[in-house]
């Protein structure tokens, strides 16, 4: 009995040295080639045939089969097989799929997991018979690591500000707000009008550097040196737009803690005069009751820029893909600008291809050629196998700044100092 | 002759305990020694495909965790929930069981599963309704206070209350499990003893105290115990209802870790996983010399 015991020791700590001895990194690991080349050499997609498995989450995983077949009535020989995933367990299950060599062809991604998952060696880079000008810019860079692109935008969102045209007149402003006192203006004339609050902000919690970043960008801020390999979080930009951002809640003008009330309600019934947030928000607040006379959508304010946060998914081939060639094919014909329309009509998701927007579907209706406008001027946080947590940071200093006792002075710092302790995971 | 029949006896043993052994080895032992290791490294999420090739880092990690702000925070909010929580919701299941066990005649059934209920219910479920029962502007509670005149807190977008407000529907939601236990220890004192105690002339109180709790030390022990247990690993609770907000204040040690390996960061995860560990075998050492049977 002893003596086994003491066997069993003996062979886990054998065991354990064993594995503490295989450790050790490569001394040149990620640092990749030199000579990055942002685009991997062409696929031949004409060839395309076999099968491709395709992941996609949400909305887009429960109706991609309408495109799908669409492309196989074009390419009798290829069969695409979509499976939907949950988005909660979508990056474990990419991860996962990466590790065990087992995964789909295709697959829909975050934009923020890029950076982690190229890191990874995960997904293979991006074909020279895609062109990255047919893209919008912010989307495009998105899928930039390192200076190589790792996939396509599939669609995108970006945030601008929705507000009460009504109860705007009826405090006296009359124009679209076109600067940050604009906005300050607006949303004081929207509760002198008798909204509760005159604009909701997010006070910190998940996602609102979402909402903050813009401000941070159109400062003048960049999170990121030019060579991305140092956060530039702290300085001048941040303190402006952290200040900025913490005067409305010091002010009054929005809520100081997240409501249980529904946004879309409260800004149907004028209690909450205006917001910002994406273009899934006309569908919602159409829903909730708003009369389509009393409310319009603006262009983020312009201080030294204009500049709004852009979001999306893109598509990305796995690297351990064996079909590669049919895998492009797919995503290919998924950025032509006439399906992208077509994908637009099924679920509202918005074209990622500029030629997509002159499309009447888009260019007509006043409220979505706003978004299309602002996508000229949006961009999107660094591709780097860190950011979800480095933003997790962002949020809990935005949340110690408007809701706390921080102030912007010392919370840019502090955001500066979480992101270096973090680092870029390189 | 009874050489062989031993071994083959010993044989047989090992083939009744194999299946369970392997299992227990490949899911269990297995990957607490592979956390074990991890916690050692740098491995991140960007390694796992060469989960080999990663630094040893020696007791860093475990230094990190240690230094870590939000760990601290978290730290301390977990033993605020145990310190309190252990206490208030035993303090709560033996009320209820006493109750039951003497006074509650009628309608014993209907308040047995209504203790129990909350017990084996969907945690989701029960946050939902707890968000709706504490929601600052259209909560039920600020309603029935308003009517008062008094005008409540945000129970969880407060700072002040958030905590305060999940212990409470912890204890809710736990005392039922804890009151069945407790029910069936007391069920098992003799009668007698209080009739003894009854004709010494020793009022309720002074039953209570000098025969029901001696005689409920070891189930009190193990209510102590299974809950500690739980508590120390809080995670349902914040993770479905303020997300560990506002300002940290709900966050616990189990969801700040759960956090760290959504960030992809393993060897520090692992890290705090044994820290945690180690603080759930020291909390019920503690627990075991405080409520041990005098013998």
């Amino acid at each position: 009995m002893r003596n086994g015991r003491r066997a069993g020791g003996i062979l886990l700590a054998g065991l354990m040295i064993v594995a503490l001895a295989a450790c050790g990194r490569d001394e040149d690991d990620g640092g990749g080639e030199s000579s990055a080349a942002s685009l991997a050499p062409e696929v031949d997609t004409g060839a395309a045939t076999g099968e491709v498995s395709v992941w996609a989450m949400g909305a887009e995983g429960d109706n991609l089969e309408v495109l799908a077949d669409a492309f196989m009535e074009e390419n009798p020989d290829v069969t695409v097989e979509v499976t939907a995933v949950p988005w909660d367990a979508a990056h474990d299950r990419i991860v996962n799929a990466i590790a065990g060599g087992e995964g789909p062809d295709v697959t829909m991604i975050g934009t923020t997991w890029m950076g982690e998952f190229a890191q990874l060696g995960g997904i293979d880079p991006t074909p020279a018979n895609i062109d990255a000008s047919e893209f919008f810019e912010g989307a495009w860079d998105t899928t930039v690591v390192d200076g190589t692109s790792y996939g396509v935008p599939w669609y995108v969102e970006t945030r601008l500000v929705y507000y009460r045209t009504d109860l705007a007149e009826e405090g006296g402003v009359t124009e679209p707000p076109a600067s940050w006192d604009d906005l300050k203006a607006m949303a004081e004339a929207i509760q002198g009008a008798g909204a509760e609050y005159g604009i909701n902000l997010q006070p910190g919690g998940t996602g609102s550097w979402q909402t903050f970043m813009p401000f941070f960008w159109q400062a003048g801020g960049e999170i990121m040196d030019a060579d991305g390999a140092a956060f530039t979080l702290d300085g001048e930009p941040c303190v402006a737009a952290l200040t900025y951002y913490d005067s409305f809640f010091e002010e009054g003008l929005t809520a100081p803690a997240p409501g249980d009330l529904p946004l879309e309600g409260q800004f149907a019934n004028g209690d909450v005069g205006s917001f910002v947030s994406g273009p899934w928000m006309i569908g919602v607040v159409t829903d909730a009751g708003a009369d389509p006379e009393t409310w319009t959508v603006a262009h983020q304010p312009t201080e030294e820029a204009g500049t709004s946060f852009v979001g999306g998914s893109n598509l990305g081939v796995l690297a351990d893909s064996d079909n590669k060639e049919a895998a492009w094919a797919f995503i290919e014909y998924l950025s032509q600008p006439e399906v992208q329309v077509t994908w637009f009509e099924t679920i509202k998701d918005l074209p990622s291809v500029q030629s997509a927007w002159d499309d009447p579907a888009l260019a007509d209706d006043p409220l979505l050629s706003a978004f299309g406008d602002q996508l000229a001027d949006a961009k999107a946080p660094p591709a780097i196998a860190t950011w979800e947590q480095v933003a997790a940071e962002i949020d809990g200093v935005i949340e110690q700044v408007t809701v706390g006792d921080m102030t912007p002075e010392d919370g840019c710092p502090a955001m500066q100092e979480a992101a270096d302790g973090i680092g870029t995971g390189a | 002759m009874a050489g062989r029949s031993k071994t083959r006896q010993t044989l047989v043993a090992w083939s009744f305990a194999l299946p369970f052994l392997l299992l227990f080895v490949v899911f269990l032992a297995g990957p607490i020694a592979a956390a074990f290791v991890t916690s050692f490294t740098d491995l991140r999420v960007t390694d796992i495909k060469n989960p080999l090739s990663v630094d040893f880092v020696g007791i860093g990690n475990y230094l990190d965790v240690l230094g870590d702000q939000r760990f601290q925070k978290a730290a301390q909010n977990t033993a605020v929930f145990v310190l309190v929580g252990i206490p208030l919701t035993m303090a709560l299941a033996l009320a209820a069981a006493t109750g039951l066990n003497q006074g509650i005649v009628r309608f014993r059934t209907i308040f047995r599963v209504g203790f129990y209920l909350p017990v084996v219910t969907s945690i989701v479920a029960i946050a939902v309704v707890w968000r709706l029962l504490l929601g600052s502007e259209a909560g039920l509670v600020n309603g029935i206070l308003a009517g008062f005149g008094i005008d409540g807190p945000g129970w969880l977008t407060d700072e002040r209350y958030a905590l305060w407000s999940i212990i409470a529907m912890a204890a809710w939601r736990n005392l039922g499990f804890l009151m069945v236990i407790f029910l069936a220890g007391l069920q098992t004192i003799p009668g007698d003893l209080y009739e003894a105690a009854e004709v010494d002339g020793a009022n309720r109180w002074q039953r209570f105290r000098g025969i029901t709790l001696p005689m409920m030390r070891p189930t009190l022990l193990f209510g102590a115990v299974t809950t500690g247990i739980g508590y120390v690993q809080f995670f349902e609770e914040p993770f479905v209802m303020t997300e560990g907000g506002p300002l940290n204040a709900t966050l616990s040690l189990a969801l700040y870790g759960y956090r760290q390996f959504s960030f992809g960061n393993y060897g520090y995860t692992a890290a705090l996983s044994f820290i945690l560990f180690l603080a759930i075998a020291l909390l019920t050492l503690l627990m075991f010399r405080l409520i041990r049977p005098a013998t």
